[in-house]
């Protein structure tokens, strides 16, 4: 579906570190991350809580900048951005799902999907009929004139990924989706994810969870702001 | 590429929080219809005393006797020691080559019956020419003549209310009715003409001037009514009835020319001043309900915080959340400006029905200057919700619950 050259992966994380200011000194998100993912990849992010899984998805979606390294989404680096640029590169590449779902509640599933077209300046008709195609992808199509805070978690999670992918992004960033659903709805998100996948689109999954994580091509581990083997993250969960 | 349709957006976020936008309207509502109703109250009085002075006439001197050394007013009354006469009267008329007319006035208030009605009204001595000088004209009857004033004739002209009062629907003309106990024949009947200069027209009773200066026993008048011939004249004509009158009084400035236009005028500009202190007034209120927006669109920046995050997530860039903000808060003052012209207006127009005597009116600079205001508290008051929603962290507005 996305053709990329060979050996230029979609994203390169290079040495990137990003530290926040809080209180009285430095808090370290990240230190030192070295990633690249490739087009078509199905990527599962591991660590505990606080362990900088966060910040890592923040920068990968272009949500915030790395305090040092070097960050390129094919090839362009996201240094220097400013914040609409940023938007811009978010409205483009990138598809978001979170796991307490985002939507717009008391606007409709549909209004939701069209979201991301509206910033990226589509007309109304054309607007309306792709966010009606990815509805129709997800099996919601019946659901387009309900209001969001009307819908089930699982039927939630399926709006926020028809509007991910509404815009036609590179990537699709999931943080942590099945966290708000019960077993069954988790189950079909998964596969709804690994079918997105297996049609070409590349997905970033962050979890906790290993089952999960399973799903995915390859996992990268993270403890304490930096990316570890899978062994050194076992050691240290116990 | 960037045809973010923000306007769309905007009516989209006032629509689903109807109930919101509707209070935060409210204030900016009050404001306007305040501005207009009040100023349209303003208005109305001013043309409540133009209609009361439009009988009077712009050409108008008006000389009464007595000096006072603060100019700009009528002297006291009882101030005067030297009187005007009915000869300062007649040189006026004579020389005065500038008149149209000159129309010497007796006042007093007597006891009018007939059979067994009576009433207490005011008694007017005059002459023919009073007439013409106030535009005030027999309907029925005729009014009094030369010869009347002369010979100190009974003879007496009725307002129409007075014959009414008196007479019912018989017919007064010729009948005989005693004026403070002295007998009068009715010789004619007034025209209608209501209320002029808080003075019932219609409720007085006309004389020939001779025979009230001898009913209230006075030798003097009440006043001299100058009609000048040309308004542009109006100043030049109060200078030659000044040096005519001083010459008749041994070069003594013992009288007081008004010149009632000019006095107008001054009214006028008070009353003109009355509507914008009105306006001024009710503009703060609409200054008040501009703060209610500001008030009510930071809240909604909290509240919407998470809205903002997710916005930005997918795309939006400061200036689409900024333009969003700041349309709403604009939709909301224009709309309230709008509903606000409606209310003023309907307040005005039942303000008319309850108080028929005053004529209401609503100037339309009152409306578009409400408008404008209102749109302007909109933008204005806007810009700075507009600009802490659209300077939100994403990361943090995600975040927020």
């Amino acid at each position: 579906m996305r053709s990329e050259p060979p050996r230029e992966p979609l994203l390169r994380l290079r040495g990137v570190t990003k530290l926040y200011e809080a209180g009285a000194g430095r808090v370290v998100g990240l230190s030192d991350v070295d990633l690249e993912i490739g087009a078509g990849e199905f990527v599962a992010v591991m660590g505990p809580s606080g362990s900088g899984k966060s910040t890592l998805m923040n920068i990968l979606g272009c949500l915030d900048v790395p305090t040092s390294g070097t960050y390129e989404i094919k090839g362009t680096s996201v240094a220097g951005l400013s914040s609409d640029h940023l938007s811009e590169l978010r409205n483009r590449e990138i598809g978001f799902v979170f796991q307490v779902f985002h939507l717009l509640p008391r606007y409709t599933a549909l209004r939701n999907v069209e979201l991301p077209l509206i910033y990226a300046g589509v007309p109304r008709e054309e607007r309306a009929r792709r966010a009606l195609e990815e509805l129709r992808a997800v099996g919601l199509e019946d659901r387009k004139g309900h209001l969001t805070n009307e819908l089930s978690g699982g039927q939630k999670q399926r709006v926020a990924i028809a509007r991910a992918l509404v815009n036609k992004p590179s990537l699709l960033l999931a943080d942590e989706p099945t966290g708000n659903l019960d077993t069954r709805s988790g189950e079909e998100l998964m596969e709804i994810l690994a079918g997105l996948n297996a049609s070409g689109v590349t997905v970033v999954l962050v979890t906790h969870d290993p089952v999960l994580a399973r799903r995915a091509h390859r996992t990268v581990y993270i403890v304490d702001g930096r990316l570890v083997s899978v062994e050194r993250f076992r050691e240290i969960r116990g | 590429m960037t045809r973010i349709n923000f306007v769309e957006v905007a009516f989209d976020s006032l629509r689903i929080n109807r109930l919101r936008s509707a209070l935060t309207m409210l204030g900016v509502i009050i404001g306007v219809a305040a501005v207009i109703l009040l100023v349209s109250l303003g208005q109305g009085t001013k043309n409540y005393v133009e209609e009361q002075f439009a009988g009077l006439g712009s050409n108008i001197l008006i000389v009464t006797p007595g000096k006072i050394e603060t100019k700009g007013g009528p002297p006291i009354i009882g101030s005067a020691r030297h009187k005007l006469t009915l000869n300062d009267s007649r040189i006026l008329e004579k020389k005065g080559y500038l008149f149209a007319g000159v129309a010497p006035v007796v006042f007093g208030t007597a006891e009018v019956r007939y059979q067994n009605r009576s009433r207490n009204i005011s008694v007017l001595g005059v002459t023919p020419a009073f007439q013409d000088v106030r535009n005030l004209h027999v309907e029925i009857g005729s009014f009094l003549g030369e010869a009347d004033v002369e010979s100190r004739r009974r003879v007496c002209v009725l307002g129409r209310t007075v014959k009414r009062e008196l007479f019912g629907n018989a017919n007064a003309l010729g009948q005989t009715v005693k004026v403070a106990g002295t007998l009068f024949r009715v010789v004619g009947i007034m025209e209608k003409k209501g209320i002029s200069l808080a003075i019932d027209i219609d409720d007085l009773v006309f004389v020939p001037v001779r025979t009230a200066q001898e009913l209230f026993d006075i030798d003097g008048l009440f006043e001299i009514l100058i009609s000048v011939r040309n308004t542009n004249d109006l100043d030049s004509g109060k200078e030659l009835a000044t040096s005519l009158l001083k010459r008749a009084h041994n070069r003594n400035e013992d009288f007081t020319i008004t010149n009632q236009a000019a006095i107008l005028s001054s009214l006028y500009t008070i009353l003109d001043t009355l509507t914008y202190v009105l306006g001024g007034i009710a503009a703060i209120s609409l200054l008040v309900g501009g703060i209610g927006i500001m008030n009510i669109m930071l809240v909604t920046v909290k509240e919407r915080t998470n809205e903002i995050g997710i916005r930005k997530a997918v795309g939006a860039r400061n200036r689409d959340i900024l333009l969003q903000f700041l349309f709403e808060s604009t939709a909301l003052a224009t709309a309230g400006g709008i509903a606000g012209i409606l209310a003023g207006v309907a307040g005005a127009w039942a303000l008319k029905l309850l108080v028929p005597k005053l004529p209401v009116s609503i100037p339309a600079w009152s409306i578009l200057l409400s408008f404008t205001f209102s749109a302007f508290v909109g933008v204005f008051f806007g810009v700075y919700p507009a600009k802490k929603a659209a300077s939100l962290n994403p990361i943090e507005a995600l975040r927020y619950e």
